[in-house]
């Protein structure tokens, strides 16, 4: 095991999401503990204090965001659960949907008592079907038992939580674009200023934190801010459910504690490459984080400090192992195919810049590359950086710079030779 | 107020705005495509980006959402800034046809001059153009040009936020997006919609009815005041400049038409917009024009026209006029001056609303269909059209007048534009000039007059009512 757990801490039986199973392993009892004895203010101290970080990508300091609403200026807070987990290669917030949905439901109402919301959102995407049932099943137990929708534990806290289905779309994980999903509208992301924290959802101050994040505030306010931050590391406090899959023995959801060894958790956690394969490159959390190569990873740990500073980042967590044989080229062109399909269109760089980039790397592909086409790609992702309305742009960029830095040598092979330098067959699948 | 610096001018701007807006009242002048002072910020089209300094450094983002800030040092024309724009302008031309030589909008294309202004280089691509609908029927006034298209939303929002009839809005994702009506008809059925022609930055909305009709440099505009309703809005009216006429055997229609008609910018009475019965002003002016004075249905010249009205005028004991709507507030005034006190005077509404017509709403449309009913009732009182059962004479000027309800011994001087049944009835028939040939005011139903000017010399024949009134009195011996 990875290091110590938080989340995936109790076994997982066909009965371990109810509500029975969950309050036998204590639940909903650190809600009432925060209820009764603490301010909301108090919460949001010890959640500053604990030094979470988002876990959605971007790794924001959550007692940051949630400084910024001042419960009781009148008007009404909202908190939405980003569960619209639609990074490639990223699966970890569906296992807590899936197993934990009651840890959420008591993470939300913890949050929303800090934050002073009286209406809270899970905003789910449409292709998952048991997470749904799953929380859905959970929230509609939480009202039975009187949890939500009527005074929690005899207080006068009243918190109502709807589950919303996405109908399927990447920005609706961006948080602008979520909430103008709520809202009814098409996902277009939103310009700040203003930020959200200010003027969110229906115009109010919203605090949006992805479903990890918020699972890890029931812990946090159990165990106390001291006590959490001896998980982990200094700079990196707490676990990170990291969801890998690629050419990897045993693909699956690992709760890693901050700070445990990469290689190590590659080699004995998951079993190793698939049937004895070599390493090329690790994509580490999610396909907008730049690729690492096995002599990158070789001295890092999972930390944010030990792995931005190599130039990428942890991102969602969604790491993706590629053995050695695999061609970049038409990896890139998987990419590029996602960043185009999903490109909401709203602002300029990103809407004509994806389908260029994708039209680019089809044509290497197809034999009929031209060596200013390396250069193009570059401009392109250039001309997205920091230019565009929400980070998507950048992160198209971002992927595709990684690996054209990294691996230019197969690109210029595949335009001059008009051919892959791999025949596609990957002795690891054989 | 916060202070700032823009190029190196120091401006003053009120806390809130943004630096764009703060630019523009300073006259600093920073390109936009999407942006637009009516309509809510998108911010999507990103040819706005500024330069602002931080830390010996700069960073670049877009002028229309940033807010102005003390102290704020901002370059709208840096190296950052001009390698930015250059390679937006690449992306916005990326899918872009490029089909300036048959597109309506060349010369008064935004993206055309952008182009020259701020990157004038070929495109960088090798690769085909995405293609879309090159003609869609977005209604039954407007053709959409999806190619052209550079989806900056100013159409969708404004019927979003102006027409609020919520008709249009962006079909699919990336570089598939497509403008697309509602299906359930409601931006056919928006009063408003040809606004969206003109705050197109491109040639992608394009009106049906000018669709190569002509190329807009052949035109030139003169101010004018739409007389559809009482709101009186501010318009260009676009008609074929002389130096320009087409010289065939009939081209009067193109020489001496209305091509099309657009907004002209008055905050005091319309903004920006005008209606869709506004921008069919041709139909109205095109009508058959009555050329030739009548005397009871026979030709005759406007000088024995004149003469024999004078005659009857000087023999009426109670003579009744009923004066135009239509009328600009100097013939009115002309008509007071000389006649007034000879006749007991009545004003008439010459056009009724039609049927399927929008009668009123809160935007621009007024239920008054007539331009100048209140620079009219203010020299003539508001009392409906009553002809006493004993006047001798009725003079009518206009047209809209029920001539049934004239006494049947009553003599009938009627002054008219058109060519109507009604002429050939009158005991003297005189026709006069219309809007589009005169320089005048109208007076709105707010009490705001606004002027038009001349477009085109009035036909052979034809009188100013202006001119008709002094003469009548003239030859009426001073009309006291």
């Amino acid at each position: 095991m990875p290091g110590r757990q938080l989340i995936m801490d109790f076994e997982v039986t066909p009965t371990s999401h109810t509500l029975e199973a969950y309050r036998a392993r204590g639940g909903y009892a650190t809600l009432e503990k925060a209820l009764k004895s603490m301010q909301p203010a108090d919460v949001t101290k010890e959640i500053t204090a604990s030094g979470l970080l988002g876990h959605g990508g971007a790794a924001f300091p959550v007692g940051r965001k949630w400084s910024v609403m001042k419960p009781g200026d009148g008007q009404p807070h909202y908190l939405c659960c980003n569960a619209d987990e639609g990074e490639p290669g990223t699966f970890k917030d569906r296992w807590i949907l899936e197993h934990a949905p009651h840890l959420l439901v008591e993470s939300m109402l913890i949050a929303s008592y800090a934050l002073g919301v009286r209406n809270a959102f899970v905003y789910i995407r449409g292709e998952f079907d048991l997470p749904w049932r799953r929380i859905q099943g959970a929230v509609d137990e939480a009202y039975a038992a009187g949890l939500l929708g009527a005074k929690t534990f005899g207080t006068d806290f009243v918190l109502d939580i709807v589950v919303y289905r996405g109908a399927g779309s990447y920005v609706c994980g961006e948080a602008s674009g979520l909430i103008t999903s709520i809202e009814g509208r098409k996902p277009y992301p939103r310009n700040r200023p203003p930020r959200l924290t200010v003027k969110g959802l229906y115009q109010r101050p919203t605090v949006i934190n992805n479903v990890e994040t918020l699972a890890n505030v029931t812990g946090i306010i159990r165990m106390g801010a001291e006590e959490f931050r001896k998980v982990g590391t200094a700079k990196s406090p707490g676990t990170q459910l990291v969801s890998i899959s690629g050419h990897i023995a045993k693909p699956g959801v690992y709760e890693v504690e901050y700070g445990y060894p990469w290689v190590k958790f590659l080699d004995e956690d998951c079993g190793g490459m698939l049937n004895g394969a070599t390493l090329k490159c690790v994509i580490p959390g999610g396909i907008s984080t730049k690729v690492l190569t096995r002599a990158e990873i070789e001295t890092l740990t999972l930390s944010h400090e030990s792995v931005n500073p190599a130039g990428s980042g942890l991102g969602s967590g969604g790491m993706i192992a590629i053995a050695e044989g695999t061609c970049m080229v038409r990896l890139l062109q998987v990419l590029l195919r996602f960043y185009h399909h999903e490109s909401c269109g709203q602002c300029t760089p990103c809407r004509e810049g994806m389908g260029w980039m994708h039209r680019i790397i089809d044509r290497i592909v197809d034999g009929k590359g031209v060596p200013e086409d390396i250069e193009r790609l570059y401009a392109i992702s250039h001309a997205n950086d920091g230019t565009t309305i929400c980070g998507m742009g950048d992160a198209a960029g971002y992927a595709t710079v990684g690996i054209l830095n990294k691996y230019r040598d197969e690109f210029e092979h595949f335009i001059t030779s008009k051919r892959s330098r791999f025949d596609g067959r990957l002795e690891c699948l054989a | 107020m916060p202070r700032l610096t823009i190029d190196g001018r120091e401006i003053e701007a009120p806390a809130g705005q943004t630096v764009m807006e703060a630019a523009k009242a300073a006259g600093i002048f920073i390109p936009y495509f999407c942006w637009h002072p009516e309509l809510s910020v998108p911010g999507n089209c990103r040819i706005c980006v500024v330069g602002v300094e931080d830390k010996g450094g700069e960073w670049v983002d877009i002028a229309c959402n940033m807010p102005v800030a003390e102290g704020m040092v901002v370059y709208t024309n840096s190296d950052k800034v001009r390698e930015r724009r250059k390679a937006t302008l690449q992306f916005i031309t990326l899918n872009h046809p490029v089909d300036c030589g048959i597109c309506d909008k060349a010369g008064e294309c935004t993206l055309q001059d952008y182009h020259y202004e701020y990157n004038g280089e070929r495109s960088v691509s090798v690769d085909s153009k995405v293609h879309a609908t090159k003609h869609y029927d977005l209604s039954a006034r407007i053709v959409l040009d999806n190619e052209r298209c550079i989806q900056c939303t100013r159409c969708v929002r404004f019927t979003r936020e102006v027409s609020m009839s919520f008709g249009l809005g962006m079909q699919n994702r990336a570089d598939h997006s497509l403008v697309r009506a509602a299906e359930d008809g409601s931006f056919e059925a928006d009063a408003y919609s040809d606004n969206v022609i003109d705050i197109c930055p491109v040639g992608a909305l394009l009106s049906r009815s000018f669709l190569h009709k002509s190329r807009v440099w052949y035109l030139k505009p003169a101010a004018s005041v739409c007389p559809g309703c009482a709101r009186g809005c501010a318009v260009n009216l676009w008609h074929r400049r002389p130096e320009w006429r087409l010289r065939a055997a009939d081209m009067r229609a193109q020489n001496e038409g209305i091509q099309r008609v657009t907004p002209l910018e008055n905050p005091a009475v319309n903004g920006p917009w005008i209606c869709n019965k506004g921008r069919d002003l041709a139909k109205v002016f095109g009508r058959a024009r009555a050329e030739v004075s009548m005397l009871k249905g026979r030709p005759a010249d406007l000088h024995g026209a004149l003469a024999q009205a004078r005659s009857l005028l000087a023999s009426a004991r109670k003579p009744v006029a009923v004066v135009s709507s239509w009328g600009s507030n100097e013939e009115l005034a002309a008509f007071k001056a000389a006649l007034g006190s000879r006749f007991t005077t009545f004003v008439k509404a010459d056009h009724e609303p039609q049927a399927g017509e929008v009668l009123e709403d809160a935007i621009l449309i007024r239920a008054d269909k007539n331009p100048n009913t209140a620079g009219a009732r203010a020299l003539f009182g508001d009392a409906a059209p009553a002809i006493p059962k004993d006047a001798d004479l009725v003079l009518v000027w206009g047209e809209g007048f029920d001539f049934r309800l004239i006494p049947p011994e009553a003599k009938i001087v009627y002054l008219n534009a058109w060519l109507q049944p009604e002429n050939g009835h009158a005991d003297v028939f005189i026709p006069i000039s219309i809007q589009t040939e005169r320089d005048g005011h109208y007076t709105n139903f707010a009490g705001v007059t606004s002027a038009f000017s001349k477009c085109f010399a009035k036909p052979v024949g034809v009188a100013d009512a202006e001119a008709v009134f002094p003469a009548l009195a003239a030859m009426a011996g001073g009309g006291q």
